[in-house]
């Protein structure tokens, strides 16, 4: 194995844990929130620590990669899209962290009825499904897994489209409610983005896999 | 006429010259050659190279003269070899870039195109009368071994000269000393170069006639040399004395005893030939 | 601590001052690498370390070299024995006009080793560890000169290790190669590094980051900068260094 194969092997597996992290704290936060664990939020928030320092890491690695090795090909592509899914996941790290805090900041349990309601818990559901999917699509270099990241996401923005009609039928049923239902609508804004971080994720393996570039294109087209 | 036209004129002219320039040199060799060998072909026999000279042409042969001359060539090469490789890699190896040494090498040089019957005068004063070796066989030798050395000399120098730096450099870094370079690298990989200038030295060493007659070499020799103190002749001079002579007939045997010479002479070079191409085949930089 | 420590060394030929105050230290089990424009010194830095300037005329060096804290400049210094410990490899590839294993034993010969069984084996481990051993086992008799470039240079590396330095000095080692034998030779390095320190000349730049933990760029006889290959070919402390790594001047 030559020197570079050696450090796109550590890339590769730096970018798998930060991955493995903020999948983690997807889930953890599904579960803060239907059982309204405040502890395991706070822990969400403190392992926030973790993400941004692996990002960093993975930045300065991608750096020093092109600047010692000068990759070309797909070892150009690899790098350059690592890169690129870095940011995405920090940011899907920083939407969790978000939700989190807003698990933390509410004064009452969120009602069982507010989060059925609202199809909350099956947007967390399918924000964690396809993150999942990215996150198998890149290890195992399966391009067909990714292109199904385009359709799953438009689940996601159907539930988003909806949400503002739910929920504002809810909080006329429940005034009581209002802080809690508008920390809900602000959950699944950002969970949507969850959806659009991963397409763009979904994107960059296929780009590094097959040197196509689907950006700005339809989901139907990109699904071909 | 074009320019390129031109060119190709003079090309096809120069080719031509060149042509018939040789020619006219290897003519010149044929027509030599042939004459001697019809002269003295029939004359050549076991009976020839076997009998001692003598007054009457059909009974002379050559024996003494053939054996002085291989005599002269084993003990010169003894003298000559050591002392004319030694000196070389010395110079070449050892002797510091001083201005000394490039006098010293030009001097050498020079000694190479002495005429060789100051040769002759020098081995005359020192070996014969000084040590008191008189007309010997040895006295020959040194004398002869005093001319061809210059020669060994020089033609060290540029075979261990040929040798790439680079060998040196690789050598000295794993940690070889000078003499071990010299041993182990620079002899064997010029030992090629050094063995066809000896033996060029040689046989240019049995063709040498004037500073052995100074030395005192005999003309008319009844004897086969048997120490290196023996009085002795050699080949070219008993061409010289077989020629001088007014009868036919000793024209005949010269003619018999130059080719003899001569099949000497051509060995010797194909021998120098022949190991030049091998070691050249060897050691390709 | 250091492997090698140099501490104001200034080198001249005649009045020809070639290597200016130079101090660096160089730890063990690392590759640097010696970069700069044609002419800046760095051949003559490198040469100094197993003392193969001297034989040019005109030489002479002030300051101290350090090899494993033995000063090698010193009166008591046995060339010979420096030399066994620091290897050199060359530009051109300059195998002996002998057989593959002859070249090997070489300088284990010289020193007097006979023992066929020892020699058999050195010419085993180390065509090995020069990643030659699988193309030439089955003809060790074979004259070196039949090999190809790449070949030879790693014979001439294997034959280096047979002494078993433990700094090994490269001289533009690839230059004179094809990019296959290059990047084999790379590999080569990087695999080396476990066992030796090695300390490399080079005109390529992507070699030197390639290969090297640290890199220390020469210009016009100056050490100008210094550190670590990474720091170096991201973000080099003086303007200078960045003019020559980004290709704007040398």
């Amino acid at each position: 194995m030559t020197h570079l194969d050696t450090e796109l092997q550590y890339l590769k597996k730096d970018i798998m844990e930060l991955w493995k992290i903020t999948q983690s704290q997807l889930e953890r936060g599904k579960k803060a929130l239907i059982n309204f664990d405040r502890d395991l939020a706070r822990q969400i928030i403190a392992t926030e620590k973790r993400v941004n320092a692996y990002e960093l890491k993975i930045d300065r690695d991608c750096e020093n990669i092109f600047a010692l090795f000068n990759p070309v090909a797909i070892d150009l592509r690899f790098v350059l899209a690592v890169l690129k899914i870095n940011s995405n996941l920090e940011r899907i790290g920083d939407i969790a962290e978000g939700v989190a805090r807003f698990v933390v900041d509410v004064d009452k349990q969120f009602s069982a009825e507010l989060l059925e309601k609202t199809h909350v818990i099956q947007m967390f559901d399918l924000s964690i499904d396809i993150l999942s999917d990215t996150a198998v699509a890149f290890e195992k270099e399966d391009t067909q897994l990714a292109r199904t990241i385009f359709m799953k996401d438009e689940k996601l923005d159907e539930i988003n489209s909806t949400a503002s009609y739910k929920i504002a039928d809810y909080i006329k049923a429940h005034p009581d409610q209002l802080r809690e239902s508008l920390h809900v609508l602000s959950m699944i804004r950002k969970l949507e983005r969850v959806g659009d971080q991963s397409k763009n994720i979904a994107e960059e393996i296929i780009f590094y896999l097959e040197a196509k570039v689907l950006k700005h294109l339809s989901a139907k087209q990109k699904q071909e | 006429m074009s320019n390129a036209d031109w060119n190709r004129l003079k090309d096809n002219v120069f080719k031509y010259v060149g042509i018939a320039c040789t020619f006219v040199g290897l003519l010149m060799l044929a027509i030599f050659l042939i004459d001697i060998l019809i002269k003295g072909v029939g004359r050549l026999d076991w009976q020839f190279l076997s009998s001692l000279p003598s007054r009457m042409a059909s009974k002379a042969g050559i024996l003494p003269a053939l054996a002085g001359t291989m005599w002269i060539m084993v003990v010169t090469a003894v003298i000559a070899i050591p002392l004319g490789v030694s000196a070389g890699i010395y110079l070449e190896e050892y002797g510091k870039k001083s201005r000394f040494a490039s006098i010293l090498e030009i001097n050498i040089n020079n000694l190479a195109g002495v005429p060789s019957i100051i040769y002759g005068l020098l081995g005359v004063e020192i070996f014969s009368r000084v040590m008191g070796l008189g007309g010997s066989l040895l006295a020959g030798s040194l004398t002869l071994a005093l001319l061809i050395l210059p020669v060994i000399i020089v033609s060290t120098r540029e075979a261990i000269r040929a040798v790439p730096k680079t060998i040196r450099e690789g050598s000295f870094a794993l940690g070889a000393t000078k003499w071990q370079t010299i041993q182990h690298q620079i002899l064997p990989a010029s030992a090629g170069g050094i063995l066809t200038g000896v033996i060029l030295a040689l046989s240019r060493a049995i063709g040498e006639t004037a500073p052995l007659i100074v030395i005192g070499a005999l003309a008319y020799v009844a004897f086969v040399p048997t120490t290196p103190m023996d009085d002795f002749s050699v080949l070219p001079i008993q061409i010289f004395n077989w020629v001088s002579r007014p009868q036919k007939e000793f024209h005949v045997n010269a003619a018999a005893a130059i080719i003899v010479l001569l099949v000497v002479t051509f060995l010797m070079n194909g021998i120098a030939v022949y190991l030049r191409n091998r070691w050249q085949k060897k050691v390709k930089w | 601590m250091y492997k090698i420590r140099t501490t104001d060394v200034n080198v001249f030929y005649g009045d020809n001052h070639v290597i200016k105050n130079v101090s660096m230290e160089v730890m063990p089990n690392t590759v640097t690498a010696l970069i700069g424009p044609s002419g800046c010194g760095k051949s003559t830095f490198l040469r100094l370390l197993n003392r193969m300037n001297d034989y040019i005329d005109g030489f002479s060096m002030t300051g101290n070299i350090f090899v494993d804290n033995n000063e090698i400049y010193s009166r008591k210094t046995v060339v010979e024995e420096l030399r066994k410990k620091v290897g050199m490899v060359f530009q051109k590839p300059n195998p002996f006009p002998k057989s593959i294993y002859e070249n090997v034993v070489y300088g284990l010969r010289i020193q007097g080793i006979k023992n066929k069984a020892l020699l058999d084996e050195t010419v085993e481990r180390c065509l090995v560890q020069a990643a030659l051993w699988n193309e030439v086992k089955d003809d060790l008799k074979k004259s070196a000169l039949a090999l190809s470039g790449g070949q030879q240079q790693r014979l001439c590396i294997a034959r280096t290790l047979a002494v078993e330095p433990t700094v090994i000095l490269m001289d533009e080692p690839a230059s004179a190669l094809d990019p296959i034998s290059t990047s084999k030779i790379e590999e080569l390095i990087y695999e080396l590094k476990n066992k030796y320190t090695i300390i490399i000349v080079t005109h390529n730049m992507q070699q030197a980051g390639r290969v090297s933990d640290r890199t220390a760029f020469f210009y016009m006889g100056d050490l100008v900068e210094y550190d670590e290959t990474k720091k170096i070919f991201t973000n080099p402390k003086l303007e200078r260094t960045q003019n020559y790594i980004t290709g704007r001047f040398g």
